[in-house]
């Protein structure tokens, strides 16, 4: 079973310093993937799910840095790496794909040569070998033509061609887990679809681990066999996809799924969660929802943990949806 | 391209044109040649015939016209002092010039570029104040103050170098010039390295701010996604897209190392075109002045034109107007 665990964050906590003291983007988060697992992230902007999958790839920028927990990759401890160590795991055992597709890739530098650059940053291969590896993962994620496609610049592709080159490009050192940060999010709906199906079966295909961060439920729900769901910093549900998505804990949860347009009543108006996020500055004593939630009371002037409610379900609320209905 | 390049061509015959009508009036509202020419104490008589034998008697239109004519059959005057074409005297010192301008911009691009790079890549370090303390220094401090200083204090107090004129030169590829001595050399470190100052503070300020910019790229960030090394993201990444805008004002600048040689040349007695022209100014050399103001201006026409054709080189998102449709 051990040996299945592919990630394992116990109490993450990543900082910026601000004139006003730091401020906790991220704020003592646990997570487990395992192999082959689709695990999906949910929040906000803002809510940390960013600044988390970077403190994964040790890509937060400075002043920002990870002041607390530890990250454990394959069993090994990853949290104190130095440089040249997080070189050797990026883009080689975890890969990124980041959220908008036509900034990923370098204007001025042909597709095939940033291709061929992230093999041969892990592989001592020949460029020939390394241009073969290309060809198959372009064709992989449904790119045709793969040889002309090689000499072309960025601007000649479409947006969704070019995110198809930033996955593939994460496929080709075929990493354990994919940090997919909104793949999707900046392409038309029929091009997400497409997206979707194509990352859905590529990590069945694979047996490779996918984490999908992204502020759409309704995406989520179509990939992620788990799902958690952030709020300020820190994870306030977690389970299986369809047992959360069937009846949420979280009144934050329950929150964005009843503001979702499918979910709306024709000829009504879409519902909201009533205020903002929170300032991080500035957080709630207790639960960070508490301020927008309906059900707040006293109770919520203490932080509740992540405590679960059945097997495959953890929920950091004092007074969970499920035993008031 | 062919017709962009046309194009250009006969916006740059208009452009001449319209200078050398400005200059020629210019200079007919600056004191009288004759003066110079010939003795005070010279009868009335001769003063009419020197004015005549230079065809100063004669209206300014006329004299424009004559100008005009003789500049589209190559003839742009003699030189009332050396009584040469001006054109054969400006050829004669145009290699001088050349030599230093080259090598001043080859000093400032390989001195100022890597400072700018270390100083874009680490905002707050030391050495990054020490840099911007410095090339601040080199923006605001006059050229010609520090020329003296530096032959002081190398030429006088230590005695390394000479203190002025061009010394031997060489003939290598059929190019004369005295980068092929050793005392050709000796004679350019200073002058070029003076002529220099600016122009690396200047690349210094352009290649920080151009580093810091594309460092905050997604592209740099999926890059360091890759795993890929710092010293290869800087090769790839970040030079080839800072290169583009340094490039563009080099190539102007390259113009004005040229064209405002004069202050260096002048200090070092360095025997090139602005030694030239200074001395024609004093002398109301009228034909040297125009030639070389009409040359300047002819100079930057073609620098911006190849500046253009370079963009388009180094650019693959730029394609010139008049190409294709």
């Amino acid at each position: 079973m051990n040996q299945l665990k592919l990630l394992s964050i116990q109490g993450l906590r990543t900082e910026f310093p601000t004139p006003d003291g730091p401020l906790a983007a991220v704020n003592g988060v646990d997570l487990e993937v395992t192999r082959g697992d689709v695990l999906g992230i949910v929040g906000e902007s803002g809510s940390g799910k960013t600044v988390l999958g970077l403190s994964i790839m040790g890509l937060v920028d400075r002043p920002g840095r990870v002041t607390a927990g530890r990250i454990a990759f394959g069993g090994t401890e990853i949290t104190n790496y130095s440089e040249a160590q997080w070189q050797g795991l990026r883009g080689n055992r975890i890969a990124m794909i980041f959220q908008d597709p036509t900034t990923s890739l370098n204007p001025v530098q042909r597709i095939g040569v940033q291709m061929i650059e992230a093999i041969q940053a892990h592989r001592d291969v020949s460029t020939d070998a390394a241009r073969q590896i290309v060809r198959e993962a372009m064709v992989r994620v449904g790119i045709n033509s793969p040889d002309e496609r090689l000499e072309a610049y960025p601007h000649q592709f479409s947006g969704g061609m070019r995110q198809r080159v930033v996955i593939a490009t994460a496929l080709l050192n075929e990493p354990d887990l994919i940090i997919a940060d909104e793949p999707t999010t900046a392409l038309d709906v029929t091009v997400q679809a497409q997206i979707l199906r194509d990352m859905r079966r590529l990590c069945r295909d694979t047996g490779m681990a996918l984490i999908w961060v992204s502020h759409d439920l309704g995406v989520v729900a179509q990939i992620a066999h788990r799902v958690a769901v952030m709020y300020a910093g820190r994870i306030v549900e977690q389970g299986a996809t369809e047992v959360m998505l069937k009846s949420p804990s979280h009144p934050y949860t329950a929150g964005l799924m009843a503001s979702m347009p499918a979910n709306a009543p024709r000829g009504q108006r879409l519902v909201s969660i009533p205020g903002g996020l929170p300032q991080l500055s500035n957080l709630p004593k207790g639960c960070s929802f508490a301020p927008r939630c309906a059900h707040a009371t006293t109770a919520c002037d203490v932080l509740p943990e992540l405590s679960p409610t059945s097997p495959d379900h953890a929920v950091r609320c004092v007074s969970p949806l499920q035993e008031r209905s | 391209m062919l017709a962009f390049i046309l194009r250009r061509v006969m916006q740059s015959v208009v452009v001449l044109f319209v200078m050398s009508l400005v200059v020629f009036s210019m200079i007919n509202l600056v004191g009288d040649p004759v003066d110079m020419l010939v003795n005070p104490e010279s009868l009335p008589e001769e003063i009419d015939r020197v004015r005549r034998d230079f065809g100063l008697d004669q209206p300014a239109y006329v004299q424009y016209w004559k100008f005009l004519t003789g500049a589209l059959a190559g003839d742009l005057g003699n030189s009332f002092i050396f009584g040469r074409p001006a054109l054969a005297l400006m050829v004669e010192r145009f290699p001088a010039t050349l030599e230093l301008a080259t090598s001043a911009l080859i000093i400032a691009i390989t001195v100022g570029l890597p400072l700018g790079i270390y100083a874009g890549l680490r905002p707050n370090g030391w050495g990054t104040r020490i840099i911007m303390g410095g090339s601040v220094l080199g923006i605001s401090v006059p050229t010609f103050w520090l020329g003296l200083m530096m032959i002081i204090v190398f030429s006088v107090i230590l005695g390394w170098l000479p203190v002025s004129g061009r010394g031997e030169t060489a003939v290598f590829l059929g190019i004369e010039s005295s980068l092929f001595t050793l005392d050709g050399l000796k004679h350019l470190i200073l002058p070029a390295t003076n002529l220099a100052l600016f122009k690396i503070a200047m690349v210094i300020r352009l290649t920080r701010a151009g580093t810091e910019e594309v460092m905050a790229q997604d592209y740099i960030k999926f890059a360091r996604a890759k795993g890929l090394s710092s010293k290869r993201i800087v090769r790839a990444h970040l030079l080839p897209n800072i290169l583009i805008p340094i490039i563009t004002v080099l190539g102007i600048e390259f113009g004005t190392l040229i064209a405002f040689a004069t202050v260096t040349e002048s200090i070092f007695a360095w025997p090139g075109l602005g030694k030239l022209v200074i001395d024609a100014i004093v002398n109301l050399d009228r034909p040297i002045v125009v030639a070389y103001l009409l040359f300047v201006v002819a100079l930057f026409l073609v620098l911006n034109l190849v500046v253009d054709i370079i963009y388009a080189v180094l650019d693959p998102r730029v394609r010139l107007q008049g190409e294709g449709g």
